[in-house]
């Protein structure tokens, strides 16, 4: 349950943001973010739902490419 | 990112890592997330003999309390409510007469409406789904996920929304294995998003209370080589510091916003781990401001307090030594013989955090030789 994925920022309303990952969206909370400032774009890293930090681009890719090695494992 | 996984590799081998008692030197993790990395990558394999990996207590399905997963199973059974739970939760087997329901999945079976959620956010929208309806929501994990729990419930929740909380924290069961005397391992590689959300800080005390090396990792190969190559220096120099190798999520203080909602409607209690028992100031319980969504309150107890007890895993299941990195999954008695994941005795085969599990999926099928066993509980 500790796994934290990478998504990018699509669009903010209040505090749900939609996210995309390899072509999945879902909608993300921002409510432990309220000391970020976050825009369109950004990359969260987001565990159970929620934004629980803002990453670079690069730190999210880097991460995905873990992901897709664990996952190939996994299947 | 710095140096390759090779380069971190090639580096650690390049320490003088021999021990004068000739002994490996014990590396524990305390997160899933870490222990599936590590065996996926096969790191152990990659680093020298010297070097033992052990996976400690890193998975909160593991070692949440049999009879709060009970009482999940009674409410969903008994009352016209919905249940929902994080998926992992489902399937981890109570210790009940055979015609009864061992699991919240047997549950539903027998006709509870029971769901699995992946997010707080979901039990909310169940709840505003099915206004005439009370729904539960059994919440076990660490910090992580207790941390949006609470999240959850600042915002504000539906009323007819309650919550089966089951949250711990890490940190104090590394405490009460250090404070043993007989931790079992030399060195600790922090948990990367526990302590994302609740800062590196919390494991300062590894260091400065007991000496022992640390190092926050996150869940790439390079990250926990460079973490544990931080603590074999620390080792070597006799030098301990708390090291951050996951810079890129962790930053001091940690989340302050999460903590924040946990601060607010939550408190620190001591609290029950599966097949471990009470640890001091380890569990959640919601603040009195919150108590009105406390499921333990609504609803008539379910609770057994006959069940409250350490010895609370399945008869020859090994999770709570395996959970303690007292026995590596393939030394438990039951791996890969009568626990399997298709058809698992104990939590750690359950879980995609349990240990056993992840050496299931990464292809160690066979258990260890009884010696094996035997030397290890040594």
């Amino acid at each position: 349950m500790c796994l934290g994925i990478p998504m990018q920022i699509k669009s903010i309303e209040n505090y749900t943001a939609r996210c995309e990952a390899k072509g999945v969206s879902r909608d993300v909370s921002l409510f432990m973010m309220q000391e970020e400032e976050l825009n369109v774009d950004d990359f969260v890293v987001v565990h159970v739902g929620y934004a629980i930090q803002k990453i670079s681009e690069q730190e999210a890719q880097t991460a995905w490419e873990l992901y897709d090695q664990m996952l190939a494992a996994d299947s | 990112m710095s140096a390759s996984a090779k380069t971190w590799l090639e580096r650690i081998r390049a320490l003088p890592l021999d021990k004068a008692d000739g002994r490996p030197i014990k590396i524990m993790n305390v997160c899933g997330g870490h222990e599936r990395s590590i065996t996926m990558a096969g790191l152990r394999k990659a680093l020298p003999d010297t070097i033992e990996l052990v996976p400690g207590p890193g998975c909160p399905v593991c070692i949440c309390p049999e009879e709060d997963i009970f009482e999940a199973i009674q409410l969903a059974l008994h009352e016209e409510i919905i249940l929902v739970a994080f998926g992992d939760m489902l399937r981890v087997p109570v210790n009940v007469a055979k015609a009864e329901a061992r699991t919240l999945e047997q549950a539903k079976a027998q006709g509870a409406d029971i769901r699995p959620i992946a997010s707080p956010t979901e039990a909310i929208s169940i709840a505003r789904d099915n206004p005439g309806t009370q729904v539960v929501f059994f919440a076990a994990g660490f910090e992580t996920t207790t941390a949006p729990v609470a999240a959850m419930l600042a915002e504000g929740v539906p009323d007819n929304l309650s919550i089966l909380l089951s949250g711990r924290l890490t940190w104090p069961a590394v405490a009460m294995l250090l404070d043993s005397g007989t931790p079992g391992f030399d060195a600790l590689i922090a948990p990367g998003h526990v302590s994302t959300v609740m800062g590196p800080e919390e494991w300062e005390f590894v260091v400065k209370d007991h000496k022992i090396p640390a190092a926050v990792a996150g869940f790439t190969p390079e990250s926990l080589l460079a973490a544990m190559y931080s603590t074999l220096r620390q080792l070597i120099e006799g030098r301990c510091f708390l090291d951050n190798c996951y810079p890129q999520l962790v930053r001091a203080g940690g989340n302050k916003s999460a903590q924040a909602h946990l601060a607010t409607t939550m408190q620190v209690v001591d609290a029950n781990w599966r097949g471990i028992g009470i640890i001091p100031a380890s569990g959640y319980q919601l603040a009195e401001a919150y108590r009105s969504h406390d499921a333990r309150e609504r609803f008539p107890t379910y609770a057994d307090d006959a069940r409250k007890r350490a010895g609370e895993m399945p008869p020859g299941c090994d999770c709570a030594q395996v959970v303690l990195g007292k026995l590596y999954p393939n030394q438990c008695r039951l791996f890969g013989t009568a626990c399997k994941p298709r058809n698992p005795i104990g939590p750690c085969m359950v879980s995609d955090e349990g240990a056993c599990r992840i050496w299931w999926s990464a292809g160690i099928r066979e258990p260890a030789a009884q010696e094996e066993r035997e030397e290890t509980l040594a």
